[in-house]
Formats: C-alpha cells, sequence, structure tokens
C-alpha cells in the first residue's frame, strides 16, 4: 500500500508516494536518490544514517517513511553552501577524521546536532551525541578533534 | 501490508479489533521496524503517532503521568522526572544512543515488554500503573500483573495503551538503577537492576527491588525486599540479601550471557545498589 510524503528536505518541498513500510532511510536513498544519508547496520545500532529530523539526530533506517510528513529533514546534502563546506564538514577534513568515510555522513549529522544545542559542547556533551555512532576504523580521537575544532568556528 | 494512520484511539481499536493479531502498532519504530525488515512483515500497520493527547509529562494528586507517546528523550530532560523520579531518569540516560531515546516511545518500550526493557524494572519498583484503553472501556493495570512473557502484556492485541501513572514515592527514599553490558548504554543491558530504599530510625523501612534480563518477564524480589524490612543494613545483611535476590531470578543462558554469571552480576548489582541507596538515604557507609 501507497502512503503519500509531503516533506521538506534541505529547505527543498518533495511529495511523492512510498510503500508504507519504507524506512526514511529507504526513502531518501531509493526513492529520492540521495545518497549521502548511508546504509549500514540497518537497525538503529551504529548511526551511518543519522538525519536530523525536526531539529533532532534521528536513526533513518528505524524511522518510518511517512513519519517525514510534515517535517523539516536535513541530511548530510544539506549541509554545504555551494561550494562551501559546513565548518563541520571542513573540521572533518582539516583534523584528518575522515578515515574510510563510511561513517562519516552520521558522524557530521550528530556532530551538526549537537552544534545546534550548544555552541561550547563539554566532554560530556561530544560523548553524548556521537555514542550513537560507531566508526569501524576506530578514528575517534580525531573526531572529537574535528568536533572541538568545528565548535570554535560556528 | 495495509496502513492505518488513526486521528483517536477509538479509531485505533476499531482498526485493531478488525485485524486482531495480524495488525502491528507502531510509534517510535526503533523495534518494529527492524521486525519488519528481518523478521517478519505484519499484514497491516498501525501508525499511531498521529493520536493527540498521548504524549507529555504531568503531576498531579502525588503522581506523574507520562503520555504513551512520550519520547525516552523527553523523560530524560524533564526536570520533573530528574527531580521527583531519578530511578528513572537513570534508566532514560542510559538507554540505547541518543538517535534511539529522541525516537523511541515509553509505550514502546513497555508494550515490547522484553524482560531486557530499560525502563521496565525501574517502573516496577516505582509501583507504576499501565492505563490502557479497549473497546469496551479503560482498565488499568499494575505493573506487577501488567508483564506476562516476553513480548506478552496486558494490552494484549486489541488493546492500546495510554498512559502510565507513577505515584511520587515518599520524600527521602533514594533509588537507583544499575545496567549491566559490555558496550555501554548501546548494549542490551546482560542484567538490570532497579533498587527503591526507604529509611527510618531503626533501618530500612521499606527495599524494593527489580531485576530485568533475568526472567520471562522483569521482576521484583519480594522475598529479598522482606528480609530487608525494618533492619538497619549491615554488612552481613547486604551479603544475604544478594545471595537471596540472585536466588529469586531464573534466568537464561544466551550469547550475552551464562545463567550462572547473570545469577552472580544480580547479586553484585543488589548489594551494590542496596548499598548506595542506603547512603543516600540515610548518609551511613554500610557497616
Amino acid at each position: 500500500m501507497f502512503v503519500p510524503i509531503n516533506t521538506t528536505i534541505n529547505g527543498k518541498i518533495y511529495s511523492v508516494s512510498a510503500e508504507a513500510e519504507t524506512s526514511l532511510l529507504e526513502f531518501l536513498r531509493d526513492v529520492l536518490e540521495l545518497k549521502g544519508t548511508k546504509l549500514c547496520c540497518n537497525t538503529g545500532e551504529c548511526g551511518a544514517c543519522t538525519v536530523i529530523h525536526n531539529g533532532k539526530p534521528i536513526n533513518s533506517c528505524v524511522t518510518m517513511a511517512a513519519d517525514a510528513n510534515g517535517a523539516q529533514i536535513t541530511t548530510v546534502e544539506g549541509l554545504a553552501d555551494g561550494d562551501k563546506l559546513h565548518p563541520v564538514q571542513q573540521a572533518f577534513i582539516d583534523t584528518g577524521a575522515v578515515q574510510c568515510g563510511y561513517c562519516t555522513p552520521g558522524f557530521i549529522m550528530s556532530v551538526k546536532a549537537l552544534l545546534d544545542r550548544t555552541k561550547k559542547p563539554t566532554a560530556a556533551d561530544i560523548e553524548e551525541a556521537v555514542s550513537g555512532n560507531i566508526c569501524r576504523c576506530t578514528g575517534y580521537n580525531k573526531i572529537v578533534d574535528a568536533i572541538h575544532l568545528a565548535a570554535s568556528k560556528l | 501490508m495495509e496502513y492505518f494512520e488513526p486521528k483517536s484511539i477509538g479509531d485505533a481499536l476499531s482498526v485493531l479489533a478488525k485485524h486482531g493479531a495480524e495488525a502491528k502498532v507502531i510509534a517510535g519504530g526503533t523495534d518494529v521496524m527492524v521486525d519488519i525488515k528481518f523478521k517478519e512483515e505484519p499484514s497491516a500497520l498501525v501508525n499511531i503517532k498521529k493520536i493527540s493527547g498521548l504524549s507529555g509529562i504531568s503531576e498531579s494528586g502525588g503522581a506523574i503521568r507520562i503520555g504513551a507517546l512520550t519520547t525516552i528523550r523527553e523523560i530524560e530532560t524533564s526536570s520533573l522526572i530528574r527531580e521527583k523520579l531519578p530511578v528513572l531518569w537513570e534508566a532514560s540516560h542510559q538507554f540505547a544512543s541518543l538517535q534511539v531515546r529522541n525516537t523511541a516511545t515509553l509505550g514502546g518500550n513497555i508494550c515490547r515488554a522484553s524482560p531486557s526493557g530499560e525502563t521496565l524494572t525501574p517502573l516496577l519498583v516505582l509501583n507504576a500503573t499501565a492505563i490502557c484503553a479497549f473497546s469496551d472501556g479503560e482498565r488499568s493495570e499494575p505493573f506487577s500483573s501488567f508483564f506476562q512473557g516476553p513480548g506478552k502484556s496486558a494490552v494484549g492485541a486489541k488493546g492500546l495503551l495510554k498512559e502510565i501513572e507513577i505515584p511520587i514515592p515518599a520524600a527521602g527514599s533514594k533509588g537507583v538503577y544499575l545496567k549491566h553490558a559490555v558496550r555501554g548504554a548501546m548494549d542490551i543491558a546482560m542484567v538490570g537492576v532497579a533498587v527503591l530504599l526507604a529509611a527510618n530510625g531503626s533501618g530500612v523501612q521499606e527495599a524494593r527491588i527489580g531485576l530485568g534480563a533475568v526472567a520471562p518477564t522483569p521482576v521484583r524480589a519480594p522475598k529479598t525486599e522482606a528480609l530487608l524490612k525494618g533492619k538497619p543494613l549491615t554488612a552481613a545483611l547486604l551479603k544475604e540479601a544478594g545471595t537471596l535476590s540472585g536466588s529469586e531470578a531464573s534466568p537464561i543462558s544466551d550469547q550475552r550471557s551464562s545463567a550462572e554469571n547473570r545469577r552472580w552480576i544480580v547479586e553484585a548489582l543488589t548489594r551494590r545498589g542496596l548499598a548506595q541507596t542506603w547512603k543516600a538515604a540515610t548518609g551511613k557507609e554500610v557497616a
């Protein structure tokens, strides 16, 4: 059964139908062809699919696409301003926080949401913000460096 | 798969009455979406998030009411919960990741009826009541009889959980939720223990102990609670209470832990929880 979905993604309005069981992740990647958000565990454990839904970071793989109805969603494609990367994206590059890169979009969305909540995150704030994101290359120290750098630039 | 977005409890109950056990209620989706992908797709999905009045935290008449659609993050960030029900706050703080807490609902965690559900042992020791809607009216079900087995609760296939009512514990009582897991909050608890303790001049006035992930449902440890009543918490009594609490658990062996190891952890966490709450309530170490 198809469900109509009217939603705003990265400031653009979409009106598309999708099968009721479609996850928000499948909707973004397979229906709208927005491939920046990554599919990894598909069970809400790893955070690679993190997007910002009405201001809050969520796992899009375990969210119904139908719950995007009427919502404001930001994905990693919505951060850069033209050719100018968002400070969080630039900080990940500048500190070498990207290894294989697969977890990076999810981390960046969690960090963007963190810095939207607080401009001066404590160590505990940072741990809370990204403990739902797993980096299989285990490059966590540089990711924390990137968060501090991004916070100082915002 | 049929899909429904009822706008009222009455509409939701009508859909459930028609589709019964073939229908699956979905709220946050953090468990149900995984089931749909990896286990079985239900013939009907009933998304209850559009029903108004099922979300929010309020206090009245010495009790706190939490709507079934309230997210775990809303509980974690509520100053009312942190002040009046710290044991529930602790469980919500140790609940998976921020992403999951932003979408998972209290009602979902309860209706999932997993023995390891993070909020369940705290609600059990808080003597919470589940208020459920059925086609023939509302019923209040105390948590002591709400859970019937893994995935089975008094809500059944045709009811809907509306809200949880939690009497505010007496001033001076102290609570703690201790979770044992290999990978912190993200991990499913190997064992979870909630303790709520009130003390008076002669010793333990009342101790309530809830055990998670060590029986088909979250359970209380009534023999241990009775043992402690009226006695000062000495080191000898603490040891005896731990051992007795372990004997009240009926754990299984699985990939997370052996049954024997789980029983030891119940003993250790019971001792730790009692010692912590005793100190918080009396200002004294266990002697």
